[in-house]
């Protein structure tokens, strides 16, 4: 699996460790990770789509404010993620362009889980090593 | 736990010396008991004394017998700011800004809810949803949302959703003056307004308790606070601004790692971002803060209007035969601006709350008149399994902790460990022989919550009876349970 969930120091939360051969690949991962928290991803289904426009001053921003906004599509827009096809992605340059797939919230279809509440900056990393992308992570539910 | 840098105080205080790590602007305490300071982790320590490294810091930084590792500041820290040189954190706040606990009363007795039990928890469960993605029976304009965020409890009052008397027993009668929703983003606002009224998720939730006679500690207090029944029902709400405070301390924390930089602070922990009090953008914060504030006091109440609903058409019984009032709402997650004595003047400072509850004593000029004789109701949630206590402040908590208690038990164990160690069935099933009926939207997570994953309530609250900063009053059995 390209994530696995982790204990965390805090303990009422939950930690989240993603990799990817890419760094678009670190990112869908760790949104699907972050879903898969929410709810069961096997219910999903992709038949929504919608557009995400994110500029941020660096690369580590980009990651926070990415995945800050999957959370943001679950409140505001009843959107859980499901795949991602980057439009444009200069990840080091803090610019992503995507189409975003998936459901609208259904708790007649969905499992859903625990709701988290944002992306913390605890322990927060993203690196490459060994050509693989890595980013470690901690939400707040 | 005594070291070289760590003495301990008195017999529940445990101090951190300011030689304890470099730039510590005053020293750090530990209020615990002999107890519960062998689990205290040492991360607990490496915090608390990071937040008495920040600038403009006054007399101490302290951490609640209930505390445990947090971001920033651990679950369970107080610490309070120069309104001069001080700034303002959003680690020592958290994310669910205002989160906090409504608690209760009914005329109501076990008998009576008894035959009723499950399907008082089925409506409940229908009017008051819990869990990803649930949204509130009240249908907001733009325009509403920023006027209820901008009066808190007012506005409920003026729409019908509280009465005068609720908002008299609120902290601060539900309302920061500071908010001021032109500190607010497009996505805050998108994220909460579908959300008031809902209960969220992990650890909160909506509790009908039953006060046993032998569960009351203190009767003068019980019945100024009006329980004055044998085996009465009592019901506890713990939630708090759902995605809009959310929202609002993400945009913010973005903000302030930028005025670590710009205002040339130095902070231990990236978790600690802040910035100075008197700056634009701790300004901003404040009053960005004093919105969810607001809007979390409102989500409680809508709670409490769609429960007094449900009552009603149930019981068949009028809002006067209910008795359902309000005993007291607290904050657990906010910043406000308090008077203290610094050097033996009267300051006002701006005190972080963070998992902790204000514990004002008698006299204080705050309280409502019929409380003021007796002090604060304190409320301190526990597990779903194991209730919730009340406990009313103390005058020692305005000298020892910036009138600050504890709010919780305090969790010991991850929630992944939690399910590794039990079956949610199987909590359920548990709790079920233990006369408690649980309503969730996801089984699973009573693993994460149950009574093993967090410290033994009692012996907390009797950490801060010894302590003095809040005394006992009752704790309440529960009966039915929704969890988020």
């Amino acid at each position: 699996m390209p994530y696995k969930y982790t204990d965390t120091h805090t303990g009422s939360d939950i930690g989240l460790t993603a990799t990817g051969k890419t760094l678009a690949e670190l990112f869908a991962d760790s949104a699907l990770g972050l879903t898969g928290i929410m709810v069961d991803l096997k219910g999903l289904r992709e038949d929504q789509m919608l557009k995400v426009d994110i500029k941020s001053d660096t690369l580590s921003e980009l990651y926070y404010d990415w995945l800050s906004e999957i959370i943001f599509l679950k409140d505001a827009e009843s959107f859980l993620f499901k795949r991602v096809s980057f439009e444009y992605l200069e990840a080091e340059k803090g610019i992503l362009k995507a189409i975003l797939y998936g459901d609208t919230i259904n708790p007649d279809r969905h499992l859903l889980k625990t709701d988290v509440k944002a992306v913390t900056l605890y322990k927060f990393k993203i690196e490459k090593s060994f050509g693989h992308w890595t980013g470690e992570l901690v939400f707040d539910l | 736990m005594n070291g070289e840098f760590i003495k301990r105080l008195t017999n529940n205080i445990w101090e951190i010396s300011v030689s304890y790590k470099d730039g510590m602007r005053v020293p750090a305490r530990i209020f615990s008991s002999d107890k519960l300071i062998g689990g205290i982790d040492s991360k607990i320590i490496d915090q608390i004394s990071n937040v008495a490294c920040l600038p403009g810091i006054q007399k101490f930084a302290c951490c609640m017998p209930d505390g445990h590792v947090g971001y920033g500041f651990p679950i369970g820290g107080v610490a309070a700011f120069s309104t001069g040189d001080g700034v303002i954190s959003p680690g020592g706040i958290g994310f669910d800004i205002n989160c906090g606990m409504r608690l209760l009363r009914t005329n109501l007795t076990l008998g009576e809810i008894e035959p009723k039990k499950e399907e008082l928890l089925n409506r409940l469960f229908q009017t008051i949803p819990p869990g990803v993605g649930s949204k509130g029976f009240v249908s907001l304009s733009r325009p509403t949302f920023n006027e209820l965020m901008e009066k808190g409890l007012g506005w409920c009052i003026d729409n019908g959703y509280a009465t005068d008397s609720d908002r008299d027993y609120v902290e601060d009668r539900g309302y920061l003056e500071q908010a001021d929703s032109k500190t607010i983003s497009e996505k805050a606002i998108s994220r909460g307004i579908n959300q008031m009224g809902t209960l969220g998720s992990g650890n909160h939730y909506l509790e009908i308790e039953v006060l046993a006679p032998n569960d009351i500690f203190n009767k003068e207090v019980a019945d100024v606070y009006g329980l004055d029944r044998d085996n009465q029902v009592v019901i506890a709400i713990h939630c708090g601004s759902r995605g809009f405070g959310h929202q609002i301390a993400t945009d913010y924390l973005k903000l302030f790692g930028k005025c670590i930089r710009k205002y040339d602070l130095h902070i231990r922990d990236s978790e600690l971002m802040a910035a100075p009090i008197k700056s634009a953008e701790g300004q901003q914060y404040f009053s960005a803060m004093a919105c969810a504030a607001n809007a979390a006091f409102v989500n409680r109440q809508l709670i409490v209007f769609g429960i007094r609903k449900v009552f009603k058409a149930l019981f068949g019984k009028s809002d006067s035969e209910l008795g359902i009032t309000t005993i007291y709402d607290v904050a657990h997650n906010i910043a406000k601006l308090e008077k203290y004595n610094i050097g033996g003047y009267e300051t006002e400072l701006l005190v972080h709350r963070k998992g902790a509850t204000r514990s004002f004593g008698p006299g204080h000029h705050e309280l409502p008149e019929k409380y003021r004789t007796v002090g604060q109701p304190v409320i301190v949630g526990g597990s779903m399994e194991t209730g919730s206590a009340l406990l009313c402040g103390a005058i020692k908590s305005d000298q020892e902790a910036f009138g600050s208690s504890l709010h919780g038990a305090g969790r010991t164990m991850s929630r992944i460990k939690a399910k590794k160690s039990i079956k949610g069935e199987e909590v359920r099933q548990r709790m079920k022989k233990g006369g408690i009926l649980v309503k969730t939207g996801y089984i699973s997570g009573l693993a994460e919550e149950a009574s093993f994953a967090y410290k033994d309530i009692d012996s907390v609250i009797d950490a801060v009876d010894a302590l003095g900063l809040s005394s006992k009053v009752a704790r309440f059995r529960p009966v039915l349970n929704i969890k988020g």
